[in-house]
Protein backbone atom coordinates (compact mmCIF):
# COMPACT_ATOMS: atom_id res chain seq x y z
CA UNK A 1 0.00 0.00 0.00
CA UNK A 2 1.13 3.41 -0.59
CA UNK A 3 0.17 6.74 1.11
CA UNK A 4 0.21 9.36 -0.59
CA UNK A 5 0.28 13.20 0.56
CA UNK A 6 -0.54 15.82 -1.91
CA UNK A 7 -1.31 19.58 -2.39
CA UNK A 8 -2.98 19.87 -5.49
CA UNK A 9 -6.70 21.11 -5.11
CA UNK A 10 -9.69 19.10 -6.23
CA UNK A 11 -9.98 20.31 -9.92
CA UNK A 12 -6.08 19.90 -10.41
CA UNK A 13 -6.29 16.33 -8.23
CA UNK A 14 -9.21 14.94 -10.84
CA UNK A 15 -7.52 15.98 -14.03
CA UNK A 16 -3.82 15.18 -13.44
CA UNK A 17 -3.90 12.53 -10.61
CA UNK A 18 -6.36 10.61 -10.25
CA UNK A 19 -5.07 7.99 -12.88
CA UNK A 20 -2.08 8.12 -10.59
CA UNK A 21 -3.53 6.60 -7.72
CA UNK A 22 -4.20 3.07 -6.95
CA UNK A 23 -7.33 1.55 -5.50
CA UNK A 24 -4.77 -0.17 -2.35
CA UNK A 25 -3.50 3.36 -2.01
CA UNK A 26 -4.37 5.75 1.00
CA UNK A 27 -4.58 9.73 -0.02
CA UNK A 28 -4.45 12.32 2.09
CA UNK A 29 -5.07 15.78 0.66
CA UNK A 30 -5.93 19.34 1.55
CA UNK A 31 -9.79 18.72 2.86
CA UNK A 32 -10.53 18.93 6.38
CA UNK A 33 -8.69 20.41 9.09
CA UNK A 34 -5.21 19.90 9.85
CA UNK A 35 -3.38 21.50 13.32
CA UNK A 36 -0.01 22.82 12.93
CA UNK A 37 2.35 20.46 15.54
CA UNK A 38 3.10 22.17 18.88
CA UNK A 39 6.41 20.52 19.70
CA UNK A 40 5.14 19.28 22.80
CA UNK A 41 7.01 16.30 22.10
CA UNK A 42 3.62 14.48 23.98
CA UNK A 43 3.57 11.65 20.73
CA UNK A 44 7.23 10.65 22.14
CA UNK A 45 6.42 10.98 26.04
CA UNK A 46 3.06 11.08 26.72
CA UNK A 47 0.88 8.80 24.26
CA UNK A 48 3.84 6.94 23.02
CA UNK A 49 3.34 6.95 18.85
CA UNK A 50 0.48 8.93 18.39
CA UNK A 51 -0.12 12.43 18.65
CA UNK A 52 -1.85 14.48 21.13
CA UNK A 53 -3.35 16.81 18.83
CA UNK A 54 -7.30 15.71 18.94
CA UNK A 55 -7.61 15.58 15.25
CA UNK A 56 -7.93 13.10 12.01
CA UNK A 57 -3.74 13.30 11.36
CA UNK A 58 -2.89 12.16 15.35
CA UNK A 59 -2.47 8.65 14.03
CA UNK A 60 0.10 9.73 11.26
CA UNK A 61 2.86 7.59 12.93
CA UNK A 62 0.99 4.18 12.78
CA UNK A 63 -0.45 5.67 8.98
CA UNK A 64 3.48 5.61 7.73
CA UNK A 65 4.12 2.54 9.16
CA UNK A 66 1.61 0.68 7.67
CA UNK A 67 2.27 1.57 4.29
CA UNK A 68 5.25 0.41 1.71
CA UNK A 69 5.85 3.70 -0.09
CA UNK A 70 5.45 7.17 1.13
CA UNK A 71 4.58 9.59 -1.57
CA UNK A 72 4.77 13.41 -1.29
CA UNK A 73 3.36 15.01 -3.81
CA UNK A 74 4.28 19.38 -3.26
CA UNK A 75 4.54 22.49 -4.98
CA UNK A 76 8.38 23.33 -4.55
CA UNK A 77 8.57 26.32 -2.11
CA UNK A 78 11.41 27.96 -1.90
CA UNK A 79 13.55 24.20 -2.08
CA UNK A 80 11.20 22.65 0.45
CA UNK A 81 7.63 21.07 0.94
CA UNK A 82 4.64 23.28 0.24
CA UNK A 83 2.97 24.38 3.89
CA UNK A 84 0.23 21.57 4.10
CA UNK A 85 2.55 19.06 2.95
CA UNK A 86 5.08 19.96 5.23
CA UNK A 87 1.99 20.01 8.02
CA UNK A 88 1.41 16.67 7.80
CA UNK A 89 5.11 15.81 7.61
CA UNK A 90 5.26 17.63 10.64
CA UNK A 91 2.65 15.60 12.26
CA UNK A 92 4.27 12.29 11.43
CA UNK A 93 7.12 12.33 14.67
CA UNK A 94 5.56 9.84 16.21
CA UNK A 95 6.55 7.29 13.65
CA UNK A 96 10.52 7.32 14.95
CA UNK A 97 11.56 7.05 18.67
CA UNK A 98 13.46 9.88 20.39
CA UNK A 99 15.93 7.95 21.35
CA UNK A 100 19.59 8.54 19.06
CA UNK A 101 21.45 6.55 16.67
CA UNK A 102 24.86 7.41 14.95
CA UNK A 103 24.66 6.99 11.09
CA UNK A 104 27.52 8.22 8.39
CA UNK A 105 28.64 9.94 11.77
CA UNK A 106 25.95 12.32 12.44
CA UNK A 107 23.10 12.06 15.19
CA UNK A 108 19.68 10.43 14.03
CA UNK A 109 16.44 8.51 15.08
CA UNK A 110 16.15 5.28 16.23
CA UNK A 111 13.07 3.68 14.97
CA UNK A 112 10.17 2.80 16.21
CA UNK A 113 9.29 0.34 13.98
CA UNK A 114 11.09 -2.39 12.19
CA UNK A 115 9.78 -2.12 9.08
CA UNK A 116 11.23 0.26 6.37
CA UNK A 117 9.44 2.27 4.05
CA UNK A 118 10.38 3.41 0.75
CA UNK A 119 9.74 7.71 0.14
CA UNK A 120 9.39 9.14 -3.00
CA UNK A 121 8.85 13.15 -3.62
CA UNK A 122 7.29 14.71 -6.90
CA UNK A 123 7.69 18.32 -6.64
CA UNK A 124 6.19 20.65 -9.27
CA UNK A 125 6.17 24.38 -10.21
CA UNK A 126 6.33 26.38 -13.05
CA UNK A 127 10.35 28.31 -12.75
CA UNK A 128 11.75 26.39 -9.93
CA UNK A 129 15.14 27.86 -9.71
CA UNK A 130 18.38 25.57 -9.55
CA UNK A 131 18.83 26.45 -5.68
CA UNK A 132 15.44 25.76 -5.39
CA UNK A 133 15.97 21.86 -7.03
CA UNK A 134 19.20 20.96 -5.08
CA UNK A 135 18.02 22.59 -1.51
CA UNK A 136 14.83 19.95 -2.03
CA UNK A 137 17.30 17.26 -3.52
CA UNK A 138 19.28 17.40 -0.22
CA UNK A 139 15.88 18.06 1.70
CA UNK A 140 14.22 14.86 0.44
CA UNK A 141 17.74 12.63 1.25
CA UNK A 142 17.73 14.22 4.81
CA UNK A 143 14.63 13.33 5.45
CA UNK A 144 14.83 10.07 3.85
CA UNK A 145 17.71 9.01 6.39
CA UNK A 146 15.62 10.09 9.79
CA UNK A 147 12.42 8.56 8.68
CA UNK A 148 15.01 5.04 7.63
CA UNK A 149 13.49 4.87 4.74
CA UNK A 150 15.04 2.02 2.46
CA UNK A 151 15.18 4.18 -0.60
CA UNK A 152 14.19 7.59 -2.03
CA UNK A 153 13.49 9.10 -5.13
CA UNK A 154 13.00 12.88 -6.31
CA UNK A 155 11.08 13.96 -9.38
CA UNK A 156 10.79 17.18 -10.78
CA UNK A 157 7.69 18.58 -12.69
CA UNK A 158 7.58 21.81 -14.48
CA UNK A 159 3.75 20.95 -15.44
CA UNK A 160 1.02 19.38 -13.64
CA UNK A 161 0.74 17.61 -17.57
CA UNK A 162 4.51 16.12 -16.70
CA UNK A 163 2.74 14.49 -13.05
CA UNK A 164 0.31 12.54 -14.75
CA UNK A 165 3.18 10.92 -17.08
CA UNK A 166 3.95 9.26 -13.74
CA UNK A 167 2.83 5.91 -12.67
CA UNK B 1 17.37 51.03 13.14
CA UNK B 2 14.30 48.81 13.41
CA UNK B 3 15.02 45.10 14.26
CA UNK B 4 12.24 42.74 14.43
CA UNK B 5 13.03 39.44 16.04
CA UNK B 6 10.55 36.45 15.12
CA UNK B 7 10.39 33.80 17.43
CA UNK B 8 9.08 31.08 15.42
CA UNK B 9 9.04 28.53 18.00
CA UNK B 10 5.06 26.51 18.01
CA UNK B 11 5.82 25.86 21.97
CA UNK B 12 3.01 27.32 24.20
CA UNK B 13 5.59 28.60 26.56
CA UNK B 14 9.43 29.23 26.80
CA UNK B 15 11.59 28.42 23.85
CA UNK B 16 14.86 27.19 23.13
CA UNK B 17 14.25 30.09 20.04
CA UNK B 18 13.17 32.53 22.67
CA UNK B 19 16.42 32.05 25.03
CA UNK B 20 18.42 32.29 21.60
CA UNK B 21 17.02 35.63 20.92
CA UNK B 22 17.45 36.92 24.56
CA UNK B 23 21.19 36.26 23.94
CA UNK B 24 21.03 37.84 20.76
CA UNK B 25 19.39 41.23 22.07
CA UNK B 26 21.84 42.34 24.75
CA UNK B 27 24.18 42.37 21.70
CA UNK B 28 22.62 44.50 19.01
CA UNK B 29 20.32 47.02 21.42
CA UNK B 30 22.63 49.72 21.61
CA UNK B 31 21.06 52.15 18.99
CA UNK B 32 18.35 50.00 17.55
CA UNK B 33 14.70 49.36 18.40
CA UNK B 34 13.95 45.97 19.05
CA UNK B 35 10.12 44.38 18.60
CA UNK B 36 10.14 40.64 19.38
CA UNK B 37 6.94 38.58 17.48
CA UNK B 38 6.11 35.35 18.19
CA UNK B 39 4.84 33.17 15.03
CA UNK B 40 2.94 30.00 16.64
CA UNK B 41 0.00 27.79 15.56
CA UNK B 42 -1.81 31.41 15.38
CA UNK B 43 -0.95 33.56 12.48
CA UNK B 44 0.58 36.76 12.63
CA UNK B 45 -2.31 40.22 11.71
CA UNK B 46 -2.11 41.94 8.65
CA UNK B 47 -0.59 45.23 10.43
CA UNK B 48 2.11 42.70 11.94
CA UNK B 49 3.08 42.19 8.27
CA UNK B 50 2.81 45.59 7.54
CA UNK B 51 5.84 46.21 10.04
CA UNK B 52 7.80 43.39 9.48
CA UNK B 53 7.41 45.09 6.02
CA UNK B 54 9.04 48.42 6.62
CA UNK B 55 11.78 47.24 9.52
CA UNK B 56 15.34 47.40 8.45
CA UNK B 57 16.10 43.97 9.92
CA UNK B 58 14.59 40.66 10.41
CA UNK B 59 15.62 37.97 12.84
CA UNK B 60 14.35 34.73 12.09
CA UNK B 61 14.66 32.32 14.82
CA UNK B 62 12.81 28.78 14.69
CA UNK B 63 13.35 25.18 15.39
CA UNK B 64 14.26 22.67 12.90
CA UNK B 65 11.55 20.60 12.24
CA UNK B 66 12.40 17.55 9.60
CA UNK B 67 15.45 19.15 8.39
CA UNK B 68 13.36 22.21 7.92
CA UNK B 69 11.09 25.13 8.62
CA UNK B 70 7.65 24.21 11.03
CA UNK B 71 4.93 23.99 8.62
CA UNK B 72 3.18 27.25 10.77
CA UNK B 73 6.63 29.77 10.14
CA UNK B 74 6.53 28.54 6.81
CA UNK B 75 2.83 29.40 6.53
CA UNK B 76 4.08 32.84 7.55
CA UNK B 77 6.75 32.61 4.65
CA UNK B 78 4.23 32.65 2.21
CA UNK B 79 2.00 34.91 3.70
CA UNK B 80 4.69 37.49 3.76
CA UNK B 81 5.84 36.57 0.18
CA UNK B 82 2.89 37.81 -0.79
CA UNK B 83 2.00 40.88 1.90
CA UNK B 84 5.23 42.04 -0.33
CA UNK B 85 3.75 42.02 -3.85
CA UNK B 86 1.12 44.04 -2.89
CA UNK B 87 3.05 46.30 -0.38
CA UNK B 88 6.48 46.89 -1.50
CA UNK B 89 7.87 48.07 1.86
CA UNK B 90 11.72 48.18 2.60
CA UNK B 91 13.24 47.17 -0.67
CA UNK B 92 16.19 46.71 1.03
CA UNK B 93 14.97 44.48 4.08
CA UNK B 94 18.06 41.92 5.19
CA UNK B 95 17.14 38.37 7.21
CA UNK B 96 19.22 36.77 9.29
CA UNK B 97 18.10 32.92 10.55
CA UNK B 98 19.04 31.96 13.89
CA UNK B 99 17.95 28.21 14.01
CA UNK B 100 18.05 25.38 16.45
CA UNK B 101 18.09 22.03 16.60
CA UNK B 102 17.66 18.66 18.74
CA UNK B 103 20.40 16.69 17.25
CA UNK B 104 23.78 17.13 18.72
CA UNK B 105 25.48 18.36 14.97
CA UNK B 106 24.33 22.43 13.99
CA UNK B 107 25.18 21.67 10.27
CA UNK B 108 21.94 19.93 10.13
CA UNK B 109 20.78 23.14 10.01
CA UNK B 110 22.22 24.03 6.37
CA UNK B 111 18.82 22.80 5.05
CA UNK B 112 16.98 24.90 6.57
CA UNK B 113 19.03 27.92 5.95
CA UNK B 114 19.13 27.36 2.47
CA UNK B 115 15.58 27.30 2.37
CA UNK B 116 15.62 30.90 4.00
CA UNK B 117 18.10 32.14 1.48
CA UNK B 118 15.60 30.90 -1.15
CA UNK B 119 12.50 32.77 0.05
CA UNK B 120 14.87 36.01 0.43
CA UNK B 121 15.12 35.69 -3.11
CA UNK B 122 11.61 34.79 -4.02
CA UNK B 123 10.58 37.79 -2.08
CA UNK B 124 12.96 40.24 -3.01
CA UNK B 125 14.70 40.46 0.44
CA UNK B 126 18.69 40.10 1.27
CA UNK B 127 20.32 36.52 3.15
CA UNK B 128 22.61 38.07 5.81
CA UNK B 129 23.60 35.40 7.36
CA UNK B 130 22.61 31.84 9.29
CA UNK B 131 23.82 30.90 12.76
CA UNK B 132 22.56 27.08 13.03
CA UNK B 133 23.04 25.28 16.86
CA UNK B 134 22.37 21.77 17.65
CA UNK B 135 21.46 20.13 20.91
CA UNK B 136 19.28 22.60 21.31
CA UNK B 137 17.06 21.62 23.86
CA UNK B 138 20.07 21.72 26.56
CA UNK B 139 19.38 25.74 26.40
CA UNK B 140 17.55 25.67 29.33
CA UNK B 141 19.88 23.69 31.61
CA UNK B 142 22.65 25.83 31.01
CA UNK B 143 20.56 29.70 31.47
CA UNK B 144 23.21 30.48 34.16
CA UNK B 145 26.09 29.62 32.03
CA UNK B 146 27.47 33.37 30.54
CA UNK B 147 27.44 33.06 26.56
CA UNK B 148 30.89 32.99 25.26
CA UNK B 149 32.15 30.58 28.32
CA UNK B 150 32.00 26.95 28.87
CA UNK B 151 29.72 24.86 26.46
CA UNK B 152 28.41 28.56 25.38
CA UNK B 153 31.85 29.12 24.07
CA UNK B 154 30.94 28.00 20.22
CA UNK B 155 27.49 30.19 20.64
CA UNK B 156 29.11 33.01 21.80
CA UNK B 157 31.57 33.61 19.29
CA UNK B 158 28.66 32.96 16.63
CA UNK B 159 26.44 35.52 18.18
CA UNK B 160 29.33 37.87 18.06
CA UNK B 161 29.72 37.13 14.02
CA UNK B 162 26.13 37.77 13.84
CA UNK B 163 25.40 40.86 15.74
CA UNK B 164 28.22 42.65 13.90
CA UNK B 165 26.52 41.72 10.83
CA UNK B 166 23.35 42.73 11.74
CA UNK B 167 24.95 46.01 12.72
CA UNK B 168 26.60 46.32 9.57
CA UNK B 169 23.39 45.24 8.05
CA UNK B 170 25.81 42.96 5.81
CA UNK B 171 26.09 39.18 4.84
CA UNK B 172 28.68 36.86 6.12
CA UNK B 173 29.06 32.93 5.56
CA UNK B 174 26.76 30.95 7.94
CA UNK B 175 27.81 28.81 11.15
CA UNK B 176 26.57 25.62 12.06
CA UNK B 177 27.92 24.86 15.58
CA UNK B 178 27.29 22.76 18.80
CA UNK B 179 27.40 23.10 22.39
CA UNK B 180 30.81 23.06 23.49
CA UNK B 181 30.11 19.82 25.22
CA UNK B 182 30.86 16.12 24.46
CA UNK B 183 28.30 14.39 22.36
CA UNK B 184 28.65 11.23 23.98
CA UNK B 185 27.65 12.77 27.33
CA UNK B 186 25.05 14.96 25.70
CA UNK B 187 23.31 12.17 24.15
CA UNK B 188 23.62 10.11 27.76
CA UNK B 189 21.48 13.54 29.31
CA UNK B 190 19.33 13.29 26.76
CA UNK B 191 17.90 10.25 27.07
CA UNK B 192 18.10 10.48 31.06
CA UNK B 193 17.51 13.84 32.18
CA UNK B 194 15.56 14.80 29.37
CA UNK B 195 13.14 12.16 27.78
CA UNK B 196 13.26 9.37 30.74
CA UNK B 197 12.66 12.20 33.18
CA UNK B 198 9.84 13.55 31.05
CA UNK B 199 8.57 9.97 30.45
CA UNK B 200 8.21 9.55 34.60
CA UNK B 201 5.81 12.91 34.87
CA UNK B 202 3.81 11.49 33.02
CA UNK B 203 3.49 8.13 34.54
CA UNK B 204 5.19 5.64 32.02
CA UNK B 205 8.56 3.75 32.04
CA UNK B 206 11.50 3.86 29.62
CA UNK B 207 10.27 0.71 28.17
CA UNK B 208 6.62 2.72 27.26
CA UNK B 209 8.48 4.91 25.13
CA UNK B 210 9.33 1.93 22.66
CA UNK B 211 5.02 1.16 22.22
CA UNK B 212 4.03 0.59 18.62
CA UNK B 213 0.46 1.72 17.65
CA UNK B 214 -0.87 -0.30 14.71
CA UNK B 215 -3.27 0.58 12.34
CA UNK B 216 -6.48 -2.22 12.98
CA UNK B 217 -8.39 -3.14 10.33
CA UNK B 218 -5.56 -2.39 7.12
C1 LIG C 1 7.97 17.76 14.63
C2 LIG C 1 9.41 17.96 15.04
C3 LIG C 1 10.42 17.70 14.11
C4 LIG C 1 11.76 17.86 14.46
N1 LIG C 1 12.71 17.59 13.51
C5 LIG C 1 14.03 17.72 13.83
C6 LIG C 1 15.05 17.43 12.86
O1 LIG C 1 14.77 17.09 11.70
N2 LIG C 1 16.34 17.52 13.25
C7 LIG C 1 16.69 17.92 14.50
O2 LIG C 1 17.88 17.98 14.79
N3 LIG C 1 15.75 18.24 15.45
C8 LIG C 1 14.43 18.15 15.12
N4 LIG C 1 13.47 18.46 16.07
C9 LIG C 1 13.88 18.95 17.39
C10 LIG C 1 13.79 20.48 17.58
O3 LIG C 1 14.46 21.15 16.55
C11 LIG C 1 14.41 20.85 18.92
O4 LIG C 1 13.70 20.24 19.94
C12 LIG C 1 14.50 22.36 19.18
O5 LIG C 1 15.40 22.57 20.24
C13 LIG C 1 13.17 23.01 19.57
O6 LIG C 1 13.36 24.41 19.64
P1 LIG C 1 12.28 25.44 20.24
O7 LIG C 1 12.28 25.27 21.73
O8 LIG C 1 12.77 26.79 19.83
O9 LIG C 1 10.95 25.11 19.65
C14 LIG C 1 12.12 18.29 15.76
C15 LIG C 1 11.10 18.54 16.70
C16 LIG C 1 9.76 18.38 16.35
C17 LIG C 1 8.70 18.65 17.37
Amino acid sequence: MRLIVHDLAEPEYDAWLSGFCRETDEVIGLEGDIRHCVGCFGCWVRTPGTCVLKDSYKHMGERLAACEEFVLISRNVYGGYSPFVSNVLNRTLPYVLPYFTTKNGETHHQQRYERQIRFTVHFYGEGMTGAERETAQSLVGANALNLDASGYTVAFHDTLVSLKEVQ
Amino acid sequence: MRIALVNGSPKGGASNSGILLEKLKPLIAEGNELSVYRVNVKPLKPEQYGELNEADVLVLAFPLYFDAIPSHLLRMLVEFEQYRQSKQGNTDLIVYALINNGFYEGHQCKIAADIVSNWCSRSGLRFGMAVGHGAGEMFKSLSRVPLGKGPLKNLGAAMHQLSAAIHARSSAESLFIQPNFPRIAWRLAATHSFWHAQAKKNGLRPKELRRQAFQQSR
